[in-house]
């Protein structure tokens, strides 16, 4: 066990700079491959937001989310959760092929396999910023500005990485076993995304039967913390240390998700090339 | 001391794969198969291996396992030193200029930034390209592409070298400007190399030891002419042969590679 996770931490820290490359060529031909490049990193996800805004927000009329005493409307709201989901969706949706993506290269060369995962998350990271510009915007026109606590949101930002990677490291291995993994994660990410306080504040109300084992359900989803997070850092200013149950909770989970992760990688680095 | 001396040394290695049935599925009627068989050999330090067979014999799956890509499923392997298989095409990117694809696959390839702005000069001036340096390489001829690829690939420097069919792409000039590097590898910095090849008369000229693999098995290894004259016989008498000839022969060399499934378990 400490040999698989030694071997691929190693391999993850010796092999920077070909992770950064990986991660920013790709993303270079991305842009090329459109006329307009970069536009589309920001437009796309705008896009998005503006929808689930006008449907829920306008159409819907949700109204102002209150939470420890803090009202916070829709529109600031929504926009903070759902840049953190669009860092953690396309990780874990694109991390599924990261290995399959490149069987021509790690059939051609000998490649430090276990990087994969990390380019993934290092790609989305960059998308992940031109998102944070978008909603930044939005909270300056909403009217929310800096302050000292918004830093916590680089912790939580290290916390979706971490959460994406261990993830990553996870499925990329199975979808090599089976490339059923990346349809089935495909089609169960939608599910996640209802049950993650994206669109609503996954708070079940008391007439609902078994409200309080739901929401206790709910928080297990360590989507929750990173997404409760961010926003708790932006509107509540609050700070992971007012509630270390759930801090603690995430990371074992996450370290847990880590080390099996390892362990399938370090056992499979080989027999990638007999799977394909 | 003595032991120090091989640079690759290999026993009784076998490598298996398993075949699908004909309907394409893995469940029933599911065979083994021997890519490699049993093949043990030395290789010295600074030697020059031509490795030879007809296509399908293992020669490639022999290049992985030495390259350390693939595991072998029985035997040993000892290999002393850094191993590394030259993959011209592999890691270029069609979107991207030939310019930056000397980045992306050095970066693939492992090299440090620096090493990168160091060799890129002369990746530039051993590829040849011009002003096509500044195209994306979607638009690249296949030879073109070879010559990059080829060229970037030069930058690394283990001690030892697995090329696999590498210089059969494009044109004479430019195979014979890569064999002289080769050349210079060979005689001046004295790496162990392999060389798989359907040119004979190009691995009679490089070669020092030759390496004969047929049907998964080592059928010859010696002295690279005498290797090359047996096995350019036997690709004659292949060739002679008529076609039911040629296939109950091709046949009866697949069903020796076969391991049949054990069956103990229906009764």
């Amino acid at each position: 066990m400490f040999k698989s996770v030694s071997y691929v931490i190693k391999e993850n820290f010796t092999n920077l700079y070909r992770i950064y490359s990986i991660a920013k060529y790709e993303l270079l031909a991305d842009m090329r491959d459109s006329k307009l490049g970069i536009f589309w990193n920001f437009a796309s996800p705008a896009i998005q937001v503006f929808t689930y805004w006008l449907v829920f927000g306008i159409a819907w009329g949700r109204n102002a989310v209150e939470y420890r005493g803090i009202t916070v409307s829709y529109l600031p709201w929504l926009v903070v959760g759902f840049a953190c989901w669009w860092y953690i969706r396309p990780c874990i949706t694109d991390g599924c092929s990261a290995v399959f993506s490149k069987t021509n290269v790690i059939t051609k060369m000998k490649f430090p396999v276990s990087v994969l995962p990390a380019t993934i998350c290092l790609k989305e990271l960059f998308n992940h910023f031109t998102m944070l510009i978008i909603t930044f915007v939005t909270l300056f026109l909403c009217g929310y500005y800096p302050n000292v606590y918004w830093l916590w949101i680089i912790y939580y930002m290290f916390c979706a990485f971490m959460l994406g990677e261990s993830i990553t490291l996870v499925l990329s291995v199975l979808t090599m076993l089976w490339r059923d993994v990346r349809k089935f994660i495909a089609s169960i990410m939608r599910m996640l995304m209802y049950f993650s306080p994206i669109l609503w504040n996954c708070h079940f109300k008391s007439h609902v039967p078994f409200h309080s084992i739901l929401n206790k359900l709910v928080k297990a989803n360590p989507v929750y913390y990173v997404i409760q997070g961010y926003r708790e850092a932006i509107f509540y200013q609050r700070t992971p240390l007012n509630h270390p149950a759930i801090t603690l909770y995430f990371w074992c989970l996450v370290g847990g998700i880590f080390v099996i992760g390892c362990i399938l990688m370090y056992k499979f680095k080989k027999k990638f090339i007999d799977m394909i | 001391m003595a032991e120090k001396q091989y640079a690759v040394e290999v026993e009784n290695i076998s490598k298996i794969y398993t075949l699908r049935n004909k309907n394409n599925q893995y469940k029933t009627g599911k065979k083994e198969f021997y890519a490699l068989k049993n093949v043990s050999f030395k290789i010295e330090r600074g030697d020059v291996v031509g490795i030879l067979g007809t296509n399908g014999s293992g020669k490639s799956t022999l290049s992985l396992l030495l390259a350390g890509i693939s595991d072998i499923n029985s035997g040993t392997m000892k290999i002393n030193g850094e191993q590394t298989l030259v993959a011209i095409n592999t890691g270029l990117n069609p979107q991207l200029t030939g310019l930056e694809n000397i980045n992306v696959k050095g970066a693939l390839m492992g090299l440090r930034k620096k090493r990168i702005q160091e060799i890129t000069d002369a990746v530039i001036d051993f590829a040849e390209l011009g002003d096509f340096l500044y195209q994306p390489v979607k638009k690249y001829s296949s030879g073109m592409k070879s010559r990059l690829g080829f060229s970037i690939s030069l930058a690394l420097n283990p001690d030892i070298f697995i090329v696999d069919e590498a210089l059969s792409v494009g044109d004479k000039g430019f195979a014979k400007k890569c064999l002289k590097r080769m050349e210079k590898l060979r005689d001046e910095e004295g790496k162990t190399i392999f060389f798989i090849s359907h040119s004979l008369p190009q691995v009679r000229e490089f070669c020092k030891t030759g390496l004969w693999i047929e049907g998964g098995e080592l059928v010859e290894m010696g002295e690279i002419n005498k290797v090359c004259d047996d096995y350019a016989e036997y690709v004659e008498f292949m060739d002679s042969m008529t076609k039911k000839q040629k296939k109950k022969f091709l046949d009866e060399k697949f069903e020796k590679r076969l391991i049949e499934p054990k069956k103990k378990r229906f009764f």
